[in-house]
């Protein structure tokens, strides 16, 4: 079954003036129940467009959506996810039990003081429960708002930026919590500006740019297309052979070589075992997500 | 249900807020003031004698009923038109606040319904202005009766009528919101519509100052939907007026419902229709 479900999505925003701005250019994408998705690309592509048009808060021009099987439009189908927008704007008088309470409510979710303290604890704000939100720092905020979206166990969570503000230490909370909500079989769709979190989070990651979707798939498959390999040789290895054979040294100590394909890469091993270097280790050049974001925008372009 | 859930969450925050307090504050203030400095002396059913700050207000002696009654229409006024312009300044940031960015698009992410929320918040603040207006009057009544042994309970309508044009001036202020989310621009069309409802009230008085022609018709036009304010408060003030004044209570009350609904159907079909 699929959690998320968008086929030719278009947003086009019209000013007094009857000039257009088209935000989403028919989007298609579709999430299997339990995928942890990362939405990246750079300012203005229109990714919290496509999250608010997601979530029913903006109307698309055309184009066919469906969330957890149904429309978001739907309060029963709202009922079952939790959102985290960009920024959450939190009533200053309220303290986190209090308003956590009340999210609860609106979700139509009977949970006690108990649980509503055992989240608190969860999302790290156990010594802030009896403060009014009003003091509260950007990423106690965004701790809070993380909160209020796990209220009811949610079967879809849609989090935008849910790391920014957040320290080092607090991000690393932010993650394990987040992976115990995708162990639990939550889906999760990310939207971060920081790819390493997207990288460390996400499974399948999408590109958006200028309102299209221009890349989208496994993270493994988008990082390693290319056919290079990092290689480490026990000491004394023959450097004058390696180099004939086309591995190239790095300032490290390793080396790396190109190799189309398994065949090959065993081949060129092959020979320089027979030239006298012994293979200790082995591992795929992996693009980095930053690599693979601006690959996508070089492309599109 | 949903809708008075929002309401519930508008009420809670709103006896957060300083501003209620200090207008519950406020009015007690008023009343324990007036409670020790009006100095008010029955002798057999008659008002001997009244003062405030130690004044005598120079009303003679006569039947106490008659005599209290000017306290009470002035009472009630102040109820009426005080409640009204403080419920314009107080609460023309409800609804700016919880359209706010990045609060706007959370609730409309909750199994709520647009009208659910639009509707809601106006029940809120009704539910808050009627309160204050009870409160007020159940005060200023319980310190008359229990200094003179009269009980008149007309402070009370006058709380009732006061949230009934508030509704139509309130409608108006929550509508703007959905097209521009702005406190100062809803307190200032609440305060337009008040003067316009005074207007309106008195239009057939003003009518024959106006050039004959297009502007009279225009003036005529305009103040002929617009509740009239000044009548529901002068039957407010002065609920002992003839029958035939009383007798349009129930067309005025009618015209400030529809004009209500209408407004609010307006600022729903555009709510529901807005991306945020």
């Amino acid at each position: 079954m699929h959690a998320l479900e968008v086929s030719g999505l278009t947003k086009t925003y019209g000013s007094a003036l009857g000039r257009k701005q088209e935000a989403l250019r028919g989007v298609d994408l579709a999430l299997p129940a339990g995928t942890s998705f990362g939405l990246i690309g750079p300012n203005g592509a229109g990714k919290t467009t496509f999250i608010k048009t997601l979530l029913g808060i903006v109307a698309p021009t055309s184009g066919e959506l469906r969330l957890l099987g149904g429309s978001p439009k739907d309060p029963a189908i709202r009922r079952r996810l939790g959102y985290l927008p960009e920024r959450l704007h939190l009533p200053a008088f309220d303290t986190p039990p209090s308003f956590l309470r009340q999210i609860a409510r609106f979700k139509g979710v009977a949970w006690d003081a108990d649980q509503i303290r055992a989240l608190i604890c969860r999302v790290g704000l156990e010594d802030a429960i009896d403060r009014r939100v009003g003091g509260f720092s950007k990423g106690m905020r965004q701790r809070l708002g993380l909160a209020s979206a796990l209220i009811g166990a949610p079967e879809l969570l849609i989090l935008d930026e849910p790391t920014d503000g957040i320290d080092p230490m607090g991000r690393a909370e932010i993650r394990r919590i987040l992976a115990d909500e995708v162990a639990r079989g939550t889906t999760l769709f990310l939207n971060s500006h920081l790819l390493s979190e997207t990288e460390r989070i996400c499974t399948r990651i999408g590109v958006l740019n200028r309102g299209k979707l221009v890349l989208e798939g496994p993270l493994e498959t988008l990082r390693q297309p290319s056919p290079r390999w990092t290689l480490r040789f026990a000491e004394g290895a023959p450097r004058e052979a390696l180099l004939a054979l086309g591995f190239e040294p790095q300032d490290t100590g390793s080396w790396q070589l190109e190799a189309a394909d398994a065949e090959g890469l065993n081949v060129k091993l092959d020979r320089a075992r027979e030239a006298g270097a012994l293979l200790v280790g082995l591992t795929p050049e992996l693009r980095d997500l930053e690599k693979v974001l601006a690959e996508a925008m070089q492309e599109a372009a | 249900m949903m809708l008075f859930e929002v309401a519930l969450q508008v009420l809670r925050e709103a006896v957060r807020r300083r501003w209620v307090l200090a207008l519950f504050i406020g009015i007690t203030g008023m009343l324990l003031l007036l409670s020790f400095t009006l100095q008010l002396e029955v002798v057999d059913g008659a008002l001997a004698a009244s003062r405030l700050f130690g004044k005598v207000l120079g009303i003679g002696a006569e039947d106490a009923e008659v005599a209290l009654r000017p306290l009470f229409a002035a009472g009630s006024a102040l109820l009426f038109y005080g409640g009204l312009l403080f419920g314009i300044v107080a609460t023309a940031d409800f609804a700016p606040r919880l359209l706010e960015p990045g609060r706007i698009e959370h609730l409309l992410a909750l199994p709520i319904r647009r009208w659910q929320l639009l509707l809601g918040t106006f029940l809120g603040v009704l539910v808050l202005c009627l309160s204050a207006g009870l409160y007020g009057a159940l005060c200023f009544t319980v310190l008359i009766g229990t200094k003179t042994g009269f009980w008149m309970w007309q402070l009370f309508g006058s709380a009732l009528l006061c949230t009934v044009a508030f509704a139509s001036i309130y409608a108006v202020m929550l509508g703007s919101v959905t097209w521009v989310r702005s406190a100062a621009t809803s307190a200032a069309l609440g305060g337009v519509m008040f003067i316009l409802g005074i207007i309106a009230s008195n239009r057939v008085a003003i009518a024959p100052f106006i050039t004959e022609g297009w502007g009279r018709t225009g003036f005529e036009a305009v103040t002929s939907v617009v509740p009239r304010i000044a009548s529901l408060g002068l039957l407010a003030a002065h609920p002992d007026l003839d029958p035939e004044r009383l007798a349009q209570l129930p067309t005025l009350l009618v015209g400030m419902g529809l004009f209500t609904v209408a407004v609010l159907t307006l600022a729903l079909s555009n709510f529901e229709s807005k991306d945020y």
